[in-house]
This record gives C-alpha cells, structure tokens and sequence, in this order.
C-alpha cells in the first residue's frame, strides 16, 4: 500500500514531510517539499487496518503544527492525487482506484498549461472524463502523453518509485567496557572507529576516488625526463585534476625514433622536445584554435583559411629564391567592415567606416569575382581606393572596398600597407 | 659562393654551439648576422637588417608598407628553413596576402586574437607569448603586430614590458620586431624604423582597366632619422 501526503498551504518546509514519512517508513519519494509518497508495504503487524494507519499519519502530522492531506491507497498516483485532491483521510480499497479519482477535477493531474486548455476545449472537466477517453484516439492527437494521461487518470502507475536517499549520518560510537588514559591503545581504538566511518563514505561515492586520466602526443618521440616533466606540468595546469593526487601512474608508448636526413647547409631543425615544449606553454592560443600554421583553402572565396597544427617538417629546397620584390600586404578587418560609400559616376566616391573616413582621392576597379553558386554563393565587386584620410598627414590610406552583390552592401575588407 | 657556404657553415656550427668553447680565429667576426629583408635600400638603411638577440621596432602610418616589409623579412627567414612567428592581437594577418609575399605558411607560426579590439587581457597575453616564443630560442624572427592597438591599450601594459622581452632575447639568435602605428620601444642594440607612405602607384591613368600596382614609401633610421630610403612594394595583383 502507498501513503500520498500533502500540506496544500502553508507550503512545508523542504524536508518537513519528508521527515514526517520517516517516522512510518524509509522508503518516501519525493519530488519536491510537496506531495511526498510513502512506500507502507509491511506495515500491517503495527497497523491493523489501512484506517489506523492513516489516522496515524494524521496525528503525527498535527504533533508537528502540519495539516495533512493523507490519502491511502494501492497505486501510486491515486495515492497521489487523492493527497492533493481530498482534505482529511482517504482510504482507497484494492480496485477501486479508477472509480475515487473519477470525481476529481482534472486539474489535479500533471499537467502543463497546453494541456490543461486542450482538455477544456474538449469539454473535459474529471478525471473520469479523461480515463473514459479510447487509448488510441488519445496517442493519436497527443502522442505518447495521451496513453500515460489515461493511465494515470485511471489509477495505473507508470515507472518506478524512486525513494529519496535518507540523510547520511556519519556518526559512530565505541562504548568502553573500561577507561582508557593513554594515547597510544586510543589510537587502536580510534582505527576501529574510523575504518568502517571511512569505509562508509567510500561506499556512498562521497569519496571522489577518481582517475584524472590525461594524454600527451607530442609532435616527436622523446626520452627526455626534463621534457616530459613540463608537458606534464603545464597539461596539469591547463586542465587541474578535481581533487588532491593520492597517486601517479604514468604510462609511455614506445615510438621508434624518426630517422632525420640532417644537412650540414640548411638551417638545423627545431629540437621537437623544445618546440613540443613551447606549444604546451601557448596551450591558451592553439586550444581555442587561435594559433598554429595557417593553410589556404583550395577556393576563390576571399579569405579562406583554416588553421592547422604548428608542425613544421625538413626543409625542402626551393626551385628558386625568395622573389626580391616586396608585396603589399592586405592587413584583413574580420569580419569585413560594413561601410556606407557615396557613389558618383559608377565609382566610389566617398567611404564611411567603423574607424574609417574620407573622400576617394583616386581608385582602380571594379574587378567581379563570384563563386560558390552551389552552395553559400558569393558575388562581389573589388576596389582599391586610396582616401585623403584625416589625420594621416599628406600620405593617402589605401583601403580594398567590395560591394556584395547577393546583399547589396558595401565593406571594408582590409587596409593595403 | 665559396664565401656564402663558408659563412653558412660557420653560423651552423655556432648555433649548435660546436664552436662555442674555441678562441676565434683572427678576423674572425662571432656576431650572428642580420636578417634581411630582401628589399635593398632598407638592408643598406639598416646596415644589413634587423639585428638578432635584440628588440627592434618598424612603425609608421596606413599604407606606409610595415606590414608588407615585415612580410618581407618573414619570408627571408621562412624561405631559408628558418621559424618564424607572428603575434596578431587584433587579428589582422591575411594569410594569402602572407603567401603571395613569399612566407612559408607550415614554417610560420600565427597566434591571433579574438577580436579586431583587443583588451588589455588580450594584450597581456600576448606579450607573454612573445616572451615564451622568444626564450624558447627555436624562432629565426617574432614579430608582435600592435597597429590599430590604441596607445592608451599599449600604456596599460606594466612599464617593464619592453626591457623584460630585451632581457629574454638578447641571450638567443631571434630577432623580436615591433610593428606599431607609432614608436614603441627599441632595445640598445635594437633598430626603429620609421616608415612613412609617399603614395600608392597606379597603372595607368583614372579609367576601368586601372591597377594598384605599388605602394611607396620611404623608410627613416638612427637617432634623428637622418638616413632615408626609398622603397616600393609591388601589389598582389
């Protein structure tokens, strides 16, 4: 048999009638400080009858300033809903379930506002009226919650009673049979104590006892004690372990060392413990993608790249030199600046940026470019125009403009420097 | 070319420090060469380059070339084999601009920050990892990008910033270069350069069909910028 038990106003405390179903049973579910269920299966040795049980329940409830709601019965929900639904005592007899909550308005069920609205458009006001519904016309227009709604109306329990866990108290006594005045058998006593106390939390999982496992790759094989201790080092504070070390494992995979073609002209190659040392210490850039070798997408879309791990291989001699003209460089706002351009004649005429402000003292362009059609297409049109920007003295800012085509929009891709 | 072997093979033996404990030899110059830029009038400017194991700044307005010519010097340094790293607090490095200028991509290490403005957060850490870039002695050239970087950002960082990250590379072959919109801070040894833009260059006359094809600029060293040079990048196009 289930015991419902509810205080409608004012709301208990958290644990005030979880307290109360202590005192009858262990085993109290409770999703809030607000109905509790009780598990009174084996209770009919103290409690004769299911009436003195529950009159008992209520007693207790007033010894303790509550005004209970109690409701017996042999499911779960009609104990529950009849706790929230019926003031006083109830008492449910095995079978009679459907029939005590078919009265009741249907409010009482669990239901979310939606719900509650759908069930009134349809002119359903009981419980009865719910569990009298067809299974299948209900699945049909509410989905899974139809068949359970129906079940609950009609008193049938879905799921499992899940008692709350009782507060643990870690309390032990050791009663002498005489008095002990030395420090030296108080510690043989104090182990007696202590063990099981111990052994107690470790069983509740109240002893974090967790492995902080953690893998290091670095780019090359190392046999470097000084190496590995850093890596370690700045792993461990880059993601700390939750509690204390009690104790270090560490476990290596043997790599057979690269074989290197070393040459006596090129520049030497980085030490890999070294360099594997320096990324762990840049761990804050390359962790958030923020550092490494920068790769370019094999696309026209301007822009594209990505940023792949700084793994730098041998030198592979180049064909030919490094072109000893200098490139101007595009120094990239991202994401492009949106920009308002005054137009005259076909060309830009004068720009209007975050930052950004002047009159276009001469221009070249427009160059279109498009792409991507199949997918997120781009189309844009390119300019390069030099702006009498104030503040820069006599020497013009020469900025790469493009209007998006898709969008109709002009911006700022970067500053030519 | 006897002599370039010869002077390459001399630098390799010192830095993996073979030579290290031998007297040298008469007439013999210990000192690691400049990197060079590639861009003659700047080297000559610059009596060889950027010096190594000091603190050296290029600064100038928009459009004066300091990222093209700091482009430049990494792809010297890329190209022969060497590491490099660029420190990008406001995100601004365009890798395929970097490319088209001669920057080895795989031998170039980018650190960038998350946004166009970057805090006082960000800025610090940056600076560290130019510290630890620099200490860690692998990288030929690290550069830390400060233009668009407010001063009033810059001010905020602890006043011995600059002498900390001299004090970290003087004792290494890394040649730390500053690019800012204004002068930062040079270490003794160390070079500024000041850039200034004299004009884009143009392809033809004003008309369709016309191409960008150049930036001039003219580069300023020593103490009262009494040396000049002049110099041209050419576009990408």
């Amino acid at each position: 048999m289930y015991g419902g038990l509810h205080v409608p106003l004012p709301l208990p405390s958290e644990s005030a009638l979880l307290d109360l179903g202590r005192e009858f049973t262990p085993r109290v579910e409770a999703r809030g400080p607000t109905p509790v269920l009780l598990d009174l299966h084996g209770l009919g040795r103290v409690w004769p009858t299911p009436q003195a049980l529950g009159q008992a329940i209520v007693d207790e409830a007033r010894l303790r300033q509550l005004e209970a709601q109690v409701a017996l019965a042999w499911s779960r929900a009609t104990a529950l809903v009849l706790a929230r639904g019926r003031p006083g005592l109830t008492v449910v007899p095995a079978g009679r379930e459907s029939e005590s909550l078919a009265p009741l308005p249907i409010a009482l069920l669990e239901l979310d506002v939606a719900q509650l609205e759908l069930f009134a458009r349809w002119g359903l006001r009981t419980i009865g009226d719910l569990a009298r519904l067809p299974a299948s016309g209900l699945a049909e227009r509410l989905g899974p919650d139809g068949p359970r709604l129906r079940r609950l109306a009609r008193g049938e329990d879905d799921g499992l009673f899940v008692p709350a866990r009782a507060p643990a108290a870690f309390e032990m006594t050791l009663e002498l049979d005489w008095p002990v005045d030395g420090l030296e058998p108080l510690s043989f006593l104090l182990a007696r104590v202590l063990e099981p106390l111990c052994a107690g939390l470790v069983a509740l999982g109240l002893v974090d006892r967790s492995t902080h496992r953690r893998v290091l790759k670095p780019a090359a094989p190392s046999a470097e004690p000084r190496t590995w201790r850093t890596l370690v080092l700045l792993d461990l504070e880059a993601h700390p372990p939750r509690d204390a070390i009690q104790a270090i494992t560490v476990r290596a995979e043997p790599t057979p060392s690269r074989p290197v073609q070393f040459s006596l002209l090129d520049p030497a190659l980085p030490s890999p413990e070294r360099l594997a040392e320096t990324m762990a210490r840049l761990h804050s850039w390359t962790a958030a993608g923020r550092g490494g070798a920068a790769l370019l997408l094999d696309t026209h879309r301007p822009g594209a790249f990505a940023i792949g791990t700084f793994a730098p291989g041998p030198v592979v001699p180049k064909a030919t030199e490094a072109e000893g003209a200098p490139r101007v460089a595009l120094r990239a706002f991202r994401p492009p600046l949106p920009a308002d351009v005054a137009v005259r004649g076909g060309a830009p005429a004068f720009v209007a940026a975050a930052g950004i402000r002047g009159a276009v003292a001469a221009h070249a362009g427009p160059w279109r470019a498009s792409g991507d059609w199949w997918d997120v297409a781009w189309s844009r049109e390119e300019w390069d125009v030099a702006l009498a920007a104030s503040g820069s003295g006599s020497g013009l800012s020469v900025y790469r403009i493009f209007r998006d085509r898709l969008r109709e929009a002009w911006f700022v891709e970067g500053e030519l420097d | 070319m006897r002599s370039t072997t010869k002077s390459a093979l001399e630098d390799l033996l010192r830095e993996r420090r073979l030579a290290a404990d031998a007297p040298p030899l008469r007439g013999e110059d210990r000192r690691l060469r400049p990197l060079i830029t590639g861009i003659a009038p700047i080297d000559a400017l610059l009596y060889g380059g950027f010096p190594r194991g000091q603190l050296s700044e290029v600064f100038g307005p928009s459009s004066s070339g300091r990222t093209g010519l700091v482009q430049a010097l990494l792809a010297r340094s890329t190209h022969g084999g060497a590491l490099a790293a660029f420190v990008d607090p406001a995100d601004r490095l365009d890798p395929a601009s970097a490319a088209a200028a001669g920057v080895d991509l795989a031998r170039l290490l980018w650190l960038r920050g998350p946004s166009r403005y970057p805090g006082p957060k960000v800025l610090a850490e940056a600076v560290s990892a130019v510290g630890t870039l620099a200490a860690s002695g692998l990288f030929e050239a690290v550069v830390l990008d400060l233009v668009g970087v407010p001063e009033v950002e810059r001010r905020r960082l602890p006043g011995a910033t600059w002498i900390r990250l001299q004090r970290v590379v003087e004792d290494t072959s890394t040649a730390l270069v500053l690019l800012a919109d204004g002068h930062v801070a040079s270490g003794p040894g160390g070079l500024s350069l000041a850039l200034a833009a004299t004009g884009p260059r143009w392809s033809g006359p004003p008309g369709p069909g016309r191409l960008l094809s150049g930036l001039g600029a003219q580069g300023a060293a020593g103490r009262h910028s009494l040396r000049r040079a002049d110099f041209l990048l050419r576009t990408l196009a």
